[in-house]
């Protein structure tokens, strides 16, 4: 479960980037973020990797808790969630089947193990065959699919999208969403987008922010601007 | 092992650079490693000979002598007290100037001295031993090894201070070479990091292959330097063996062990490569830890 109580993030020259924050979100619910861009959507998702630290509030994430104060198991945390970048974040120089074993190998699997999951992961994701090329070889809309199965291999319970389908064409759009609804089964899944028409036609929770502060959360899905 | 040997190769510059600079370190760090531990090993070969030789008046009689020679048995400070008469004294000058008949037909053995040699218990009782007989009746003249040990003391802990601040400089200087070499690749992989942090990565998980790689890079400088170390020594041995003639062998003590330092064996050879691998390993983990702490 995750959980915010009056969580805020506010920077030294008075810029609020979240205000008051709480909400919490049941295992294996699917919860879209939406809201125009600087609501608070990416602030969110990095509080959740304990990439950006709470200026107030608490954040608890099944057995973690942690504050503005000092947490040191950060790494721990971490291998627990599966995040799908905007950018797809992929590294440049392993090929795919790497850049998704990487995510395993974090977690000391061992190579049997994390063969039969990066297969697995690229059958669902559709690009089996493109496990040997290199980042630099492959589409955007490839790209992501990769930083999709990078994210959801290793056992990763909570998976972090952001605007997962932000560069993409409306029908690798669509894929990608394909794929999200299979993983919405299994894993806690955050998705950060402004596409309304994604929104509408998976209805589920939705959590709508804007100037850093939730103003709505729609648990029985749908959202219009 | 091929992600370290591609991650060298990319950088070639680089990897020579931090590859000459440990050779260097460890090829004069194990030098000077040798050249202690046989300076020591000659050094304990003198002091496990500890000897006063005490020369008699010519005239002294052999009585008065022997009377001397029971007042040091009686000290228990002498493992063995050696009485040279003057006839003995004279077989002995007749086997130095055997190639030299003339300097034999000068001397007679009444002409020279009977003596006395003592063989100390230990090296500090030199001293004692040679004030002892000094003042006694018909005594000469004392000699003992004080100045050669001395000397050698001296020789060592000079050695030992100067190598003391190369074995500082060297390392520091590797350390800093190895470390900004390290940094240089480390910052060309920052956003890599960045990504495998957030993927949860520990800092060992990300740390290790820079480790590996600045291992692999000691390892490399370690097996040259030795290589050029044990053929000097293998080269040294005949041309030593010629010095050293009258000793046999040399030994330091590592706490209970006695290692051989003389002539050059198999053991002294691979202790020396095992002091050079762990320096070098210590050099290494060093700079790999100080270059990887600034980004994690």
């Amino acid at each position: 479960m995750i959980s915010f109580q009056q969580v805020a993030v506010r920077y030294p020259l008075g810029n609020v980037a979240l205000e008051d924050a709480t909400f919490e979100i049941e295992d294996n619910e699917f919860v879209y973020l939406v809201g125009p861009s600087g609501a608070g959507k990416t602030t969110i998702l990095k509080l959740i990797l304990h990439e950006l630290v709470p200026t107030e509030g608490v954040i608890t994430i099944d057995d973690f808790q942690f504050s503005h104060k000092n947490f040191k198991r950060v790494a721990e945390l971490r291998q627990k969630i599966g995040v799908v970048f905007q950018d797809f974040k992929i590294l440049p120089d392993d090929s795919v089947f790497e850049n998704i074993a990487i995510s395993m190998e974090i977690k000391g699997y061992p190579t049997k193990e994390i063969r039969k999951q990066v297969e697995e992961a690229l059958a669902l994701t559709g690009i089996s065959d493109k496990k040997t090329l290199f980042p630099a070889q492959l589409s955007a809309g490839e790209l992501q699919r990769v930083a999709i199965s990078r994210a959801i291999v290793g056992n990763r319970k909570i998976i972090l999208a952001d605007e997962p389908t932000g560069n993409l064409d409306p029908k690798t759009a669509w894929d990608i969403m394909n794929i999200f609804k299979k993983l919405a089964i299994s894993k806690t899944i955050l998705f950060a987008t402004h596409n309304t028409d994604i929104v509408n036609s998976l209805r589920r929770r939705v959590l709508v922010l804007k100037d850093g502060r939730i103003i709505k959360d729609n648990k029985k899905g749908g959202y219009k601007l | 092992m091929n992600t370290i040997i591609t991650s060298l190769r990319r950088t070639p510059y680089q990897t020579f650079a931090a590859l000459s600079v440990l050779f260097f370190t460890l090829l004069l760090s194990g030098g000077i490693f040798v050249i202690l531990t046989f300076l020591q090993g000659l050094l304990g070969y003198v002091e496990t000979r500890p000897r006063v030789i005490v020369y008699f008046q010519v005239k002294t009689p052999e009585k008065d002598i022997f009377a001397i020679r029971d007042k040091i048995k009686a000290t228990n400070k002498a493992i063995d007290v050696t009485y040279i008469s003057q006839d003995e004294a004279y077989k002995i000058y007749e086997e130095f100037t055997e190639n030299d008949p003339l300097l034999l037909e000068m001397t007679s053995p009444d002409i020279l001295p009977a003596s006395l040699e003592i063989d100390a218990l230990k090296p500090e009782y030199l001293p004692e031993i040679a004030e002892f007989v000094s003042g006694m009746p018909g005594v000469d003249e004392v000699q003992y090894q004080k100045d050669i040990i001395n000397n050698l003391l001296n020789l060592t802990s000079s050695i030992r201070k100067t190598a003391s601040f190369f074995f500082a400089y060297l390392m520091f200087m590797s350390i800093i070479v190895l470390t900004t070499t390290l940094s240089f690749k480390i910052a060309l992989k920052r956003d890599e990091i960045q990504v495998l942090k957030l993927l949860g990565a520990t800092n060992s998980y990300i740390r290790a292959p820079f480790v590996n790689e600045s291992v692999t890079l000691g390892i490399m400088a370690a097996v040259l330097a030795n290589i050029i170390l044990i053929g000097t020594m293998l080269t040294l041995n005949t041309v030593l063996a010629t010095f050293f003639a009258g000793i046999p062998e040399l030994t330091i003590s590592l706490s209970e062990v006695q290692l051989q330092v003389w002539p050059f064996n198999i053991p002294f050879i691979l202790f020396t490569l095992g002091v050079t691998a762990l320096f070098s390993l210590f050099i290494t983990l060093f700079s790999s830890y100080a270059a990887t702490n600034r980004y994690l």
